[in-house]
């Protein structure tokens, strides 16, 4: 498909004539981006800045939602709210998106909301220009950059003073405006450099790792049982921000109340491998009540999810190299350090 | 699954609650329409507005209209499903998991070692053995308990036990008065079976540490990993392998199992 150069104001105007939809991107904060509902009050989207730092995850699978009403009057559960359009998404939400896709979606049962919410909406995706210091996506066989497959509808580049944009799908060059001129063979070398230079760039801020994990071919990490994990965990305090923040992480934990009709309620929110009441089960005193009472079992789970046991579920490692779980811990654990550390 | 939505249970009446001992009884539930499923594969059983909780039918999977759910007293869920009455309506979802292998015991023995209310999800697998029983070799049910009181379905041993390929052996962790049948915990009456060990499949259910040690004993005397298939029974929730809590390395229970060969989970730690 063809690639098209517009000004920031067409971008602006563009994005806020979109269809029947909520559109949310990343605004400048003082610190970096913040995605949050769009204003084009405020002119163009922070295209140009590192990924935001909180990833997509929630605008499609929120942190709270009722899945189920049963029982007296109460009505189904549908989800209701208007389709998204979500911009600035990145290669590496991309690729965490096609996991979610897989987990919710795959196999003998399909969740009904998620499905829902994803398949209307429209991914903007933009090219990396700029990185956060924790990103790492080439170490994990990734790259900061969109192509056609990844699973975006329309992908940004921001160049000096103008907006490369290229549908990848037909939902995609449906959304495109009229009369927009296509990008010229300078404008499209100029893209190339940048991605080229983004590469490099992420690849010299992780030349201090050695270990390779890529979809097909894992790193060798040790079980949980082995008493190095425990030289991280000794600075993990157990608060869940890895989890939250992680655009693969998808565990929930469902429960039920009564509503004043006499039905009930099932609701779920997000829940987090690392806290000791993750796995709590029914019990007597004489009974193990969770399978991995120590923490330490609990981090080398979490991590061993991301780079052994996702690749044998899905054929994709469950780290995107997105770097938020680095940024976001109190304890300082970098994830990419335990994995150098613990690598066989 | 009946309903569209996978997380909506659909209504179940309770037709009857049966006390079994003082700490179990089993709930006959009779869902809005017949949920098929396979010995092994497991249900939520929601008490509307308090919750649910995984629970593998102990009837037979031959009777997809009543289903028993034999539930130990145990935890906040449990103890409220212990004040239910007959006529109130309680939710089910699933059937989730694999369930039981039973397809491929034809001409196998077959060893079924339960400890307390674990004998409740080995019942449907007794009673899916006696329904093909002539194809099978031959049926040894090996059960412990804590006490006499405590012993489960005491009422059907004997029924099991008239089939000439059915041997039935119970014991009790301590001895008391009236007893004069075996006693000592239930790896005791594993030793020296005269068993066809290797042409034998042996499903295992019970508490963490019984499943522990009666999977050592079974290596003791001689059985492979790859024979024994273990219930690990864990916090199995959306039943769809998507909530993530119930995972032994890349395995989920509610997808995987929740009844697991050994030789798969044993290199993982904190299988028991």
């Amino acid at each position: 498909m063809s690639v098209y150069y517009v000004a920031e104001s067409d971008l602006v105007k563009w994005l806020a004539g979109l269809p029947d939809r909520s559109v949310y991107a990343p605004q400048a904060t003082g610190t970096g981006a913040w995605v949050s509902g769009f204003d084009p009050d405020k002119g163009a989207p922070a295209l140009d800045k590192a990924r935001a730092a909180q990833s997509t995850k929630s605008f499609l699978m929120p942190p709270a939602e009722t899945v189920a009403r049963y029982g007296g009057s109460s009505r189904p559960v549908a989800v209701a709210e208007q389709p998204l359009a979500l911009v600035g998404v990145r290669a590496c939400e991309l690729r965490a998106w096609k996991y979610l896709d897989k987990v919710m979606l795959e196999g003998e049962f399909v969740d009904p909301p998620y499905k829902a919410r994803r398949e209307s909406a429209a991914m903007i995706s933009c090219d990396c220009v700029a990185c956060a210091e924790t990103c790492c996506c080439t170490l994990v066989g990734g790259r900061p950059y969109v192509e056609p497959g990844d699973g975006a509808d329309v992908n940004i580049t921001a160049l000096d003073g103008g907006y490369l944009l290229e549908p990848m799908t037909d939902a995609g060059a449906k959304l495109i405006g009229p009369g927009w001129a296509e990008a010229s063979d300078g404008q499209l070398a100029q893209r190339d450099g940048l991605r080229q230079d983004m590469v490099e760039k992420i690849e010299a801020q992780n030349a201090r790792f050695t270990f390779s994990a890529t979809d097909g071919a894992a790193p060798d990490l040790p079980e949980g049982d082995d008493d190095a994990w425990q030289r991280h965990a000794a600075d993990c305090v157990e608060c869940g921000a890895c989890t939250n923040i992680c655009p693969t992480c998808h565990c929930f934990y469902l429960f039920d109340h009564a509503l004043a009709d006499k039905g009930a309620e099932r609701v779920r929110t997000w829940d987090s491998c690392l806290l000791s009441t993750y796995h709590r089960m029914a019990g007597g005193p004489q009974m193990k009540l969770s399978p991995r009472p120590e923490l330490r079992s609990r981090l080398a789970n979490r991590i061993l999810h991301k780079f052994v046991y996702s690749p044998q579920q899905w054929g994709m490692l469950g780290c995107v190299g997105c770097g938020r779980c680095v940024d976001a811990c109190l304890g300082a654990i970098d994830i990419r350090d335990v994995v150098e550390d613990l690598k066989r | 699954m009946i309903s569209d939505n996978p997380y909506t249970p659909i209504p179940a009446e309770l037709a009857e609650v049966i006390e079994e001992t003082p700490t179990i009884k089993t709930l006959l539930c009779r869902p809005e329409n017949p949920m098929a499923f396979k010995a092994g594969q497991f249900v939520q059983l929601t008490l509307p507005g308090v919750g649910e909780g995984p629970f593998t039918p102990s009837s037979s999977p031959l009777k997809p209209e009543e289903i028993a759910i034999t539930i130990l007293k145990t935890g906040m869920l449990t103890d409220r499903l212990h004040e239910c009455r007959a006529g109130q309506t309680v939710g089910l979802r699933g059937p989730f998991g694999k369930g039981y292998p039973v397809d491929d015991l034809d001409g196998m023995e077959v060893l079924i070692v339960g400890g307390g209310v674990g004998l409740a999800p080995l019942r449907a697998l007794i009673h899916a053995c006696l329904a093909r029983l002539d194809r099978l070799k031959r049926v040894s049910i090996k059960y412990g308990a804590r006490g006499q009181t405590e012993l489960l379905y005491a009422a059907q041993y004997a029924e099991w036990a008239k089939h000439e390929k059915v041997d039935f052996t119970c014991t009790i962790d301590r001895g008391e008065p009236g007893w004069d049948g075996h006693v000592g915990v239930v790896t005791t009456i594993l030793k020296d079976m005269d068993l066809d060990r290797p042409n034998s499949k042996v499903f295992v259910c019970g508490p963490s540490i019984m499943l522990k040690f009666t999977v050592y004993a079974l290596l003791e005397e001689g059985y492979t990993p790859e024979q024994i298939y273990l219930s690990m029974n864990r916090r199995m929730s959306c039943g769809m392998g998507k909530c993530g809590r119930c995972n032994i390395g890349p395995y989920y229970l509610c997808k995987d199992g929740p009844d697991m060969k050994y030789s798969l989970i044993k290199d993982y730690p904190n299988v028991f």
